[in-house]
């Protein structure tokens, strides 16, 4: 799952977007509502923590220009809790709305929501034959015992089994997977795909050759 | 009951009605009297004319052996005891002599007491008029009798009277006649004067009612005032003002608090999420150090911004504590300049002091802050490499302090705004710098209680030059 963090505080920035990688999210980052509108007109974001009060143009309006173009979850964030300041953004295209200051497992779980709204799903526990998935707890179960993945094996089945049934390409996944720092290899790809069938079995994961990966 | 008479509508109605009685009894017992007065004036004149009809009969019937003289003394004597016969008079002056009761009555006594003539019909125990100071002649009224009492130089006394009763009673009767007439008008009156003082006093409700719901919460409403210029009027104008004023105060303090919470907001969420964040697993010590010093700079942006909003409330609201003692602008600004000399040197920015003495009144400790501010703001803004010039001078009426630098400028549509509490031409910079958006608005506060002006000149390319000029000693 790849996230972008628009928030114009460094600090709060920082914060945000290490507790989001160290909860298994590739993130992005941009300062002001230049860079943050170009970055996720730029990519297909799974969703977007966007601060309302930014540099340049502020979070609104950026909704309002994005909107033109992408469905993005976005999630905002502010420091106004007014009630029209709340319709304002979520009439401008805000799919949820926070306030500061929040906690950050609501931040964590309106995420969750966010990125399961919008790919259907209905709960937090996916099953697919005999393989749990849980991704509140970040975990992948088969036949009810824990198995261990590293972040980048979990992300990957994470995203392959909420996009059940459909053929998912290399170049998606590859962009949902790993953040605008990594300059990594896309054969690293094939590497964490073998691994998660070493762990869950051979058939979990189907190939398409020429087209890409699926769970069915 | 006591709250009657705490209306004012009743303390008015009272008091005109206290006035409205005063004045409606003074003038019914004036008509009273006049017409009392009258009367009596009307009866004397009559009790004359008829002593003068008497006396023409008495002498008519029998003519004197002397026509052109006026008779003696004696003669009127013989006449008074023998008046001759009654036919010989003329029919009012019958009842003289037949009795009766009612009309005028006549008596003449001698000088010596013995009675001369004293008609039939004159009052039982009439007496010989007793001679007093006041003069010889007067009228009196006795019970119901008007008589007019006289005394001869020669001895011979009189008295004609008249009974007055039935003019009496028609004078009592005119007296209720007023006394009804009179409270009829005074509760009219008082009818009046409720309605009047209702009619006067509705303004004041309706302000009233108006202000109480201004302090109800609702400070959007305000006084209709009509478009005339009466007393009430003006009172409506000069609340309206007041509670224009109170409005934009309160909207203002709303508005301060609403900034102060909103800039608290964000490092106190970071403290959170960097707190939960360390707390969710196990960490090297390296990563937990670097949680902390995340706090604590967020802990001590917070510190900045309390402290900074301590400053202008104590600014907004001066205690007795802040006095102002003379001092030199140039010496405050040379001590300033060395304590910001590390973030000049950190920034390769040159301070460049021209510091002539510029003697004021004020408080050292706010001075040092307005110095202190604007030095600090131009030595992080312009890029590093700078040059900074710090003046002090004093000129005709007061002294002069002046920071200017050779930043790129501040854009024209940020200058009205800079002195705006929490204004940031640049948010997200001049934060990470631990700037809390109140450094200017303190410095102008402290500027304008010390009596002075703060003025900013900034151009693209010229630099920007902030002006603070201070009133002399």
């Amino acid at each position: 799952m790849r996230l972008l963090v628009i928030e114009d505080d460094p600090l709060l920035r920082h914060s945000l977007s290490e507790g989001l990688r160290e909860e298994m999210y590739a993130v992005d980052t941009a300062e002001d509502g230049v860079e943050g509108l170009a970055k996720a007109q730029g990519s297909d974001y799974d969703a977007i923590v966007l601060d309302g009060m930014l540099p340049g143009f502020d979070g609104w309006e950026l909704l309002l220009r994005l909107r033109r173009e992408k469905t993005t979850p976005v999630l905002m964030l502010t420091a106004r809790d007014a009630v029209p300041d709340r319709i304002r953004g979520l009439d401008a295209g805000a799919d949820d709305y926070l306030t500061k200051p929040f906690d950050f497992e609501e931040l964590l779980a309106r995420l969750r929501a966010l990125i399961r709204r919008s790919s259907g799903a209905g709960s937090n526990l996916l099953e697919l034959d005999g393989i749990a998935v849980d991704t509140a707890a970040k975990l992948v179960m088969k036949e009810g015992e824990i198995v261990s993945l590293t972040p980048r094996e979990y992300g990957l089945v994470e995203y392959l089994a909420l996009h059940r049934g459909s053929v998912v390409s290399r170049t998606e996944l590859y962009e949902h997977l790993f953040d605008e720092n990594e300059d990594t290899l896309s054969n690293l790809l094939d590497v964490h795909v073998s691994n998660v069938r070493k762990k869950l079995g051979s058939s979990f994961i189907s190939t398409r050759r020429g087209h890409g990966y699926s769970i069915e | 009951m006591s709250h009657l008479f705490q209306s004012v509508r009743w303390r008015l109605l009272l008091w005109y009605a206290l006035i409205l009685l005063g004045l409606i009894t003074g003038l019914c017992l004036l008509a009273y009297r006049l017409a009392d007065n009258d009367r009596l004036s009307q009866i004397d004149r009559e009790i004359r004319n008829f002593q003068g009809t008497f006396f023409r009969s008495l002498f008519a019937s029998r003519p004197l052996s002397k026509k052109d003289t006026p008779p003696s003394l004696d003669e009127i004597r013989d006449r008074l005891r023998d008046p001759g016969e009654v036919s010989a008079f003329p029919p009012e002056l019958h009842a003289l002599f037949e009795g009766g009761s009612g009309g005028n009555y006549l008596a003449f006594w001698d000088g010596d007491g013995t009675p001369l003539f004293i008609s039939a019909n004159a009052p039982a125990g009439l007496k010989p008029p007793v001679p007093s100071k006041d003069g010889d002649t007067r009228y009196i009224s006795r019970d119901n009798y008007r008589e007019h009492h006289k005394t001869n130089s020669s001895g011979i006394s009189s008295i004609i009277g008249r009974e007055i009763s039935a003019e009496q009673s028609d004078l009592l009767r005119f007296g209720v006649l007023l006394a009804l007439g009179g409270g009829a008008v005074w509760l009219a009156g008082l009818g009046g004067g409720w309605w009047l003082t209702g009619r006067a006093l509705k303004p004041i409700d309706t302000i009233g009612r108006t202000a109480s719901r201004i302090a109800a919460g609702n400070l959007d409403e305000r006084i209709e005032i009509a478009d005339t210029d009466n007393e009430l009027d003006r009172l409506g104008h000069v609340l309206n003002d007041t509670f224009d004023r109170l409005a934009t105060a309160i909207e203002r303090q709303k508005r301060f608090t609403a900034d102060a919470s909103h800039e608290l907001r964000t490092p106190v969420t970071i403290i959170l999420s960097e707190t939960q964040r360390a707390l969710k697993r196990e960490r090297e010590p390296e990563q937990y150090r670097e949680i902390l010093q995340n706090c604590r700079t967020a802990a001590e942006r917070m510190r900045a911004l309390v402290e900074s909003l301590l400053v202008l409330a104590r600014q907004d609201l001066p205690g007795p504590e802040v006095s102002h003692v003379s001092c030199d602008l140039a010496e405050i600004a040379n001590g300033v300049a060395d304590l910001l000399q590390p973030l000049a040197d950190e920034h390769s920015t040159k301070i460049e002091r021209q510091l002539s003495p510029a003697p004021v009144s004020g408080d050292p400790h706010s001075l040092a802050m307005v110095v202190q501010n604007l030095l600090s703001n131009a030595l992080i803004h312009p890029p590093a490499g700078g040059i900074v010039q710090l003046k002090t001078m004093a000129n005709g009426s007061g002294s002069i302090l002046e920071v200017s630098d050779n930043s790129p400028g501040i854009d024209p549509e940020h200058l009205p705004h800079l002195f705006n509490r929490f204004y940031r031409a640049d948010s997200a910079r001049n934060q990470a710098n631990g700037h809390s958006g109140l450094g200017l608005a303190i410095t102008k506060t402290i500027v304008e209680g010390h009596g002075g002006k703060i003025e900013v000149q900034s151009g693209r390319g010229s630099g920007t030059t902030f002006k603070v000029e201070l009133p002399g000693q």
